[in-house]
């Protein structure tokens, strides 16, 4: 236990750095661009969900980074500790970031006399989660850390133009308010990031 | 050639096949690859033919419309407010409220306490008492209790009820806008209220003389495609090439020290000035060569539609190179600055939270649209409205201004990236690890 502590530790300080500094800028800049008082849950739905949520994407895709240098991915294959499990730590840390930025926005809102319900908090967790799986399948499908933030912008986009044309993988339907689509989004999220592991433990085997 | 080297580099690869195939997705959700059931037809002249709806200054409309919203949300103290495009309700402080009553009473001539007063008694009555009458209904619920509800309708008309307030008919329109710009600064920005934002109030229909008009605009000066160009130019301007050049941007000024090779580039005899604006031009030949085949593709499916009239086959072109590619340019001058800068994909982040403001800005108003720092000029047009080529028109010399400032911006940042490649060079400018 001590080890993955000292491995997050050193690998919030060192790696996830920006990351984390950026999500913070998201946070902080959202009440500059949306209301954040007064609102009733289906317009406490358009920050969380439009805006918030983007964090996923900030702070998943960077996991498999520092070892897309072969240099670094030589030196770390050398190490006592699996490559493998330093992906699940940073995997796992950034979920927890996710949950504990959305927590504290959500805190601020209900303190701004917003009506924030625990489906919209799980429902902002699933949609950042999700975006956040479409860039962390991407960096491990194309090792490529840019094309990773790509995939979820993108999507993240085609939900302005296609809309529900999206099925229960729209994620901005708690304004509608529908909130089977985050169950999808939330299973989905879990799955890809799954997936992206494995791949990366095959991809060492191979 | 380094150019072609350059062009090369970043067309072979998994970046560029993403690129276009997600500007064909994000198109084609937006049904702008096909036009060919979007035709533009001469009007019939009918009685119950409904032309559509337009907004014009008539100050006789606007000034009581916007003075009845103004004070049905100054009762309720929650202003509706559009900062970036999305909704932001604004509750003002008692001395605000306070202004709020005497620019209410310079319009209508009652006394300021008066008004406050009757916002006070307006919101005390919601609080204490309630009225069950024909406007109210009433519905059992799982509990055994009742739910009691007013549509929002008749909350507004009762609240605005309780005081009869009627525009002074000795204010002028300059003096009642002048008053509303008040309103607007009271409010933060972004109201209903601003200057721009009143004609949002003068609701008019269109006339059968005025749809003639509009069509015989569309025909002489669009000539059709011209249209239909601008409807594409605004869906990929938004919908692409406002955000996507960044990724290739950032890939291609990473991919050097990706491959360990930028010190071996840095001690070539090549300039960094043609180095980085080579590069420069490669990125925007490769995110324009498939942005000008689509939106042929696009234009091309309803030629048909207009046999025997004159159409520019030109006008596709001209979109792509005047409306598109300023946006275009100026993100991917973005990308390299900021990677060349930082040797970070920070500028994905930059470019993504512009884009985002800049998406939602434009659905406030024609005029927001063509404002001098919209990255992606918006001309969203139904077919009913023709392609608003009027509102074009109108809007032309501020677009031309957007559009020159960008290509300005873009271009003076791709020298200071060269400026700092250049330092680079000569191992001036080297961020410590």
């Amino acid at each position: 236990m001590e080890k993955i502590i000292s491995i997050a530790v050193i690998n919030i300080k060192h790696q996830s750095a920006l990351s984390i500094l950026v999500a913070a800028v998201i946070l902080v800049i959202t009440p500059i661009l949306f209301g954040t008082a007064y609102l009733n849950s289906i317009e406490t739905a358009v920050p969380l969900e439009m805006f918030v949520s983007l964090i996923g994407i900030v702070l998943l895709p960077p996991v498999f980074q520092p070892e897309q240098d072969d240099t670094i991915r030589d030196l770390v294959s050398s190490k006592y500790i699996s490559t493998n499990w330093v992906y699940c730590i940073r995997t796992v840390y950034a979920t927890i970031l996710i949950i504990i930025f959305i927590g504290l926005f959500a805190g601020y809102l209900c303190l701004r006399q917003c009506n924030v319900t625990a489906w919209l908090f799980l429902g902002t967790i699933a949609n950042a989660l999700f975006l956040g799986a479409l860039g962390i399948i991407t960096a491990a499908l194309t090792n490529n850390t840019i094309i990773a933030y790509m995939i979820p912008l993108v999507y993240y986009g085609l939900n302005y133009g296609a809309g529900k044309k999206l099925g229960n993988y729209f994620l901005f339907s708690m304004q509608i308010p529908n909130f089977t689509p985050k169950l999808w989004l939330g299973i989905t999220g879990g799955l890809l990031i799954c997936c992206a592991l494995i791949i990366k433990t095959i991809e060492k085997k191979l | 050639m380094l150019f072609w080297s350059e062009f090369k580099k970043i067309v072979v690869g998994i970046p560029y096949l993403l690129f276009i195939a997600v500007m064909v997705i994000d198109l084609n959700s937006q049904d702008a690859l096909n036009f060919s059931n979007d035709s533009v037809i001469v009007p019939n002249q009918s009685v119950t033919q409904n032309y559509g709806i337009k907004n014009e200054e008539i100050p006789e409309l606007i000034m009581p419309a916007a003075l009845t919203s103004l004070y049905t949300e100054f009762c309720e103290n929650q202003y509706r407010t559009y900062p970036i495009g999305f909704i932001k309700y604004v509750k003002l402080d008692y001395d605000k409220q306070q202004k709020i009553a005497d620019i209410l009473s310079k319009i209508t001539g009652v006394r300021a306490d008066e008004i406050y007063a009757a916002q006070d008694s307006s919101n005390n009555s919601d609080e204490n008492t309630f009225v069950l009458d024909e406007n109210t209904t009433t519905q059992p619920n799982n509990n055994g209790n009742f739910t009691i509800s007013i549509d929002n309708n008749t909350k507004e008309n009762s609240i605005a009820n309780e005081l009869q307030l009627t525009v002074r008919e000795d204010i002028s329109y300059t003096a009642f806008k002048d008053l509303m710009q008040t309103v607007d600064n009271i409010l933060g920005g972004g109201s209903n209220y601003a200057p721009q934002s009143l004609i949002g109030y003068g609701h008019v229909p269109i006339t059968y003389e005025e749809a003639v008009k509009q069509y015989e605009l569309v025909k002489t000066y669009d000539q059709f495609t011209g249209g239909y160009a601008r409807l594409f130019s605004d869906y990929a301007g938004v919908m692409a090439l406002s955000i996507l050049p960044v990724f290739l941007a950032v890939i291609m000024s990473m991919k050097d020290r990706r491959a360990k090779i930028s010190e071996l580039i840095y001690i070539r005899k090549t300039s960094s000035t043609k180095i980085i604006f080579v590069r420069f031009l490669a990125v925007i030949a490769a995110v324009m060569l498939p942005v000008i085949l689509l939106s042929y593709l696009s234009n091309s499916s309803m030629w048909h539609l207009y046999s025997g009239m004159k159409l520019d086959y030109l006008a596709p072109l001209k979109y792509d190179l005047i409306w598109l590619m300023p946006s275009a340019m100026m993100v991917i001058a973005i990308g390299m600055f900021l990677t060349e800068l930082t040797n970070t994909p920070i500028a994905v982040a930059v470019c993504g939270l512009w884009w985002f403001i800049d998406v939602n800005l434009g659905i406030k108003s024609v005029f927001a649209s063509y404002s001098l720092l919209r990255l992606a000029p918006r001309h969203n047009a139904g077919t009913k409205s023709y392609f608003r080529t009027q509102d074009f028109l109108d809007n032309f010399p501020r677009l031309i201004a957007n559009r020159l400032l960008f290509v300005g911006l873009s271009i003076t940042l791709v020298l200071v990236t060269i400026i700092i490649y250049e330092a680079k060079r000569k191992g001036k400018f080297t961020w410590k690890k």
